[in-house]
């Protein structure tokens, strides 16, 4: 026997080292003694020293500001101020004698980030404000100039049923087909998604630009119709601020009249409401303004750490009772892991499990936390806790409570579904 | 030193670069495992007839009495099974090394012989498909429990020739192993239920000793006895003992015929208590038969063997029947040797029927 096939012999005896082990199982006869078992328990009793904090996030920091008059349920209106207005110009490059504008007109925009697409005759109304509201700035305060120095106002649901004009003349102006209606005002769907952009022509009686103001200018959005009258406005903090664009004139070298035009945005944005969003109580918090969070702390059971494997976690919390709104309206409530407990001022992961909350609607809510319970069974240095939130915060007046673990009957809970410990080696 | 010890050095790798495992069989699943073939190649040529009087075939010490040069040997397979389990049906495949085996004189009476032969292979793989119900909802799951890993039975065996016709032999039996277990669940809605997948490491210890004799009561003819008793075998789980199973008292004996320079008959037999090892497990007894014709450089052979299996469902033990031929094939002037065999195994239980095809091959150096 040659010394080459005696290589090709073993080569061919390692070469069927490839394996296929698994067969069917037949139970119980050719099956292994042990049995995969699941189990499934309520915990009622893992749940505790939960609490909610609030203050997170204000109004003025949200990324859509609502604009809504829901009578009897909530009346939350927009407020902005645009940024200053230079008042004078060179006319020749180098020169530095200044001449002042003339301005003879505005145009506002602001984006319609969110509405109730079965809103009738809804009415989107522009106010003058007082050019120093800020953050502090309460909706009592505001009363006077939303009753008396309504500046535009415009029919959006008739705005909308408007044909869409999309000849070249247009198109080339305003870069997208746009419907407008007999007042001039201008909608435009946007490019990227389904927001609405309003554009609101405004004369020097309806925006006064005050040299000794800047040109500084502050408005107010409020809405009405004969139902589900809510909107929400983009915000700073969204990236869709309310833009003004001033039209001015200037004397040019030889002293005629010269067109121009500037953009200013706002500088600060927030909505007040009334009524505001309720103090704290002993439930549960979530969203509101400024936005509300809660704390949940667990202690995992022993039976998930020695004996058990997670398979579906969930988080069971029953609300106090359905979040007052616009019907149709919903928002988002997310868990974050809590990575170290500091209690109000945890840092947080990732949200791991959200849950939409429909408005008037006071079903109980179960969020699935399974990869989060499954680490803290595994991981016993984790802090076992998670906190509540809305998304966006403070975007919106809608809170939901929770009952907490004061309310015995119905405090939150953790329904997990478990696959006990296999016991191997017995046949 | 270095013509001894490459040859030996090259065969203990082959033989450790895989666990000895032997051909598994899902008679053994609810049982200790499937009991390994103390066998080389050459003996399952021949069914396992020439394994009392083969010195490679780590089942009797007194065998080794006679080899007077350093010699190791070294068994590998490849098997495909079929099952049949009436309704459905598997094709499995495993390639195993199931013994290793060295041996040379310490004087010029006695042989030390050590190696490793498979005791109980533990290698399986099940899967099963189910619907649960969970929260209210049945849920269909897959379940998937695995094992991989065998019992090895390292032994050190010491053999003399104490008269012309008589060899003694005595053994100690080290067992251990461990077996890398996995028990798998995984739902088929995996977007709301998580796979579980609990794994383990299971050891195994245990102890025993054997006994053996060769005598020839006529130039040609051969008898064979062997005895073996092994205590416990003890499974744990991190340190814990999780199971202690006894361990069976077995014995055989066999007797060959040399009746030509290029024919050899062999039959043997044996008996082994497993009836007390546990829930489905049986004593078992086993008989074979075998010849190898011609000269000793390129020898044929064949076998036939028969008997029952130590586990398996039901009061009965499963039975055996097996057919089996190889060739043998000699190399540099008698220092090494290829042995090629080809079994077949039919298994018949309650509920299953197991055919097997092996292809073996086996080294075996004298340096």
């Amino acid at each position: 026997m040659t010394r080459r096939s005696i290589r090709l012999a073993l080569l061919l005896a390692l070469g069927a080292c490839t394996e296929q082990t698994t067969a069917p199982g037949v139970c119980p006869d050719f099956c292994p003694g042990g049995q995969i078992s699941v189990g499934d328990t309520i915990f009622t009793d893992v749940i505790h020293r939960d609490s909610a904090f609030s203050g997170y996030v204000e109004g003025f920091q949200g990324e859509a500001l609502p604009v809504t008059d829901l009578p009897g349920v909530v009346d939350s209106r927009a407020i902005f101020r645009m940024n200053a207005m230079f008042t004078r110009v060179t006319n020749k490059a180098g020169d530095t004698t200044t001449y002042p504008i003339t301005v003879d007109s505005a145009r506002l925009r602001f984006d319609i980030v969110h509405r109730d697409t079965n809103a009738t005759n809804l009415w989107v109304k522009l106010y003058r404000l007082p050019i120093d509201i800020d953050t502090t700035t309460t909706f009592a305060q505001l009363v006077p100039s939303f009753t008396d120095s309504v500046v535009d106002s415009v029919n959006l649901s008739a705005l909308l049923s408007e044909p869409l004009i999309f000849d070249t003349a247009t198109l080339r102006i305003w870069g997208d087909t746009i419907q407008t209606d007999s007042a001039g005002h201008i909608l435009q769907v946007g490019n990227t998604d389904s927001t609405l952009i309003l554009y609101v022509d405004l004369d020097t009686t309806q925006t006064r630009f005050v040299e000794a103001d800047s040109g500084k200018v502050a408005f107010g959005v409020r809405v009405a119709g004969d139902s589900l009258a809510s909107i929400a406005l983009g915000s700073i903090d969204g990236g869709r601020a309310a833009r003004i664009q001033w039209f001015f004139t200037y004397p040019d070298t030889a002293a005629a009249p010269k067109d121009s035009s500037a953009l200013r945005a706002a500088l600060f944005d927030s909505f007040v409401l009334n009524p505001p969003t309720p103090p704290l109580d002993s439930n549960l918090a979530v969203g509101g303004v400024p936005s509300a969070r809660s704390l949940l702390r667990f202690t995992i059971p022993e039976v998930l750490r020695d004996s058990a494997d997670v398979v579906r976690a969930t988080l069971i919390l029953v609300p106090v009772g359905p979040v007052p709104g616009a019907v149709g309206d919903s928002f988002e409530v997310v868990a974050h892991p809590v990575l170290a407990d500091l209690s109000a001022k945890s840092p947080l992961g990732g949200f791991i499990a959200k849950h939409v909350i429909h408005v008037n609607d006071a079903d109980t809510v179960r969020m699935e936390v399974t990869d989060l319970v499954r680490s803290w069974a595994q991981d016993t240095t984790a802090a076992t806790a998670l906190m509540l939130g809305q998304v966006p915060e403070a975007s919106s007046y809608s809170q939901i409570r929770f009952y907490s673990t004061r309310a015995p009957a119905f405090r939150p809970a953790l329904h997990v579904t478990y696959v006990r410990r296999y016991v191997f080696g017995s046949p | 030193m270095t013509r001894v010890f490459v040859p030996l050095a090259a065969l203990a790798a082959l033989a450790l670069a895989t666990p000895a495992r032997a051909q598994d069989s899902q008679f053994g699943l609810r049982g200790l495992g499937t009991p390994g073939r103390s066998e080389s190649v050459r003996a399952r040529s021949t069914g396992g007839a020439f394994a009392p009087f083969d010195a490679f075939s780590p089942l009797l010490e007194a065998s080794v009495a006679d080899v007077r040069r350093v010699s190791a040997g070294v068994t590998g397979g490849t098997s495909w099974r079929t099952l049949d389990f009436g309704s459905q049906s598997a094709s499995l495949r495993a390639s195993r090394f199931p013994a290793f085996m060295i041996a040379g004189p310490i004087s010029r009476r006695f042989v030390v012989a050590g190696g490793f032969s498979t005791y109980l292979d533990k290698s399986f793989g099940i899967t099963t498909r189910d619907t649960i119900d969970v929260r209210g909802t049945p849920e269909p799951v897959t379940d998937a429990v695995t094992s991989d890993g065998a019992v090895a039975d390292l032994r050190i065996a010491l053999a003399a020739r104490v008269h012309r016709r008589l060899a003694l032999g005595v053994s100690l039996h080290g067992l251990t192993g461990s077996t890398s277990v996995t028990a798998v669940r995984h739902f088929d809605d995996s977007s709301t239920y998580r796979t579980s997948t609990a794994r383990d490491e299971i050891a195994y210890h245990g102890l025993g000793g054997s006994a053996s004799a060769l005598f020839d009561l006529t130039s040609v003819l051969r008898l064979a006895a062997w005895v073996r008793s092994d205590k416990h075998l003890r499974a744990d789980i991190r340190g814990r003992t999780v199971a202690d199973a006894d361990l069976p008292f077995a014995y055989g004996g066999g007797v060959q015929w040399r009746p030509g320079t290029e024919a050899v008959l062999a039959a043997s037999v044996a008996w082994r208590a497993w009836g007390a090892s546990g829930l489905n497990a049986h004593d078992t007894f086993n008989w074979s038969l075998g010849t190898e014709l011609g000269s000793a450089a390129s020898p044929i052979r064949f076998g036939v063997r028969g008997g029952q299996l130590a586990f398996g469902p039901g009061p009965k033990a499963p039975t055996e029947f097996g057919i089996s031929g190889g060739i043998g094939k000699q190399f540099s002037g008698g220092r090494g040797r290829l042995d090629f065999g080809l079994e077949r195994l039919e298994r018949k239980g309650t509920g299953l029927t197991e055919r097997v095809w092996t292809f073996l091959l086996g080294f075996t150096v004298r340096p």
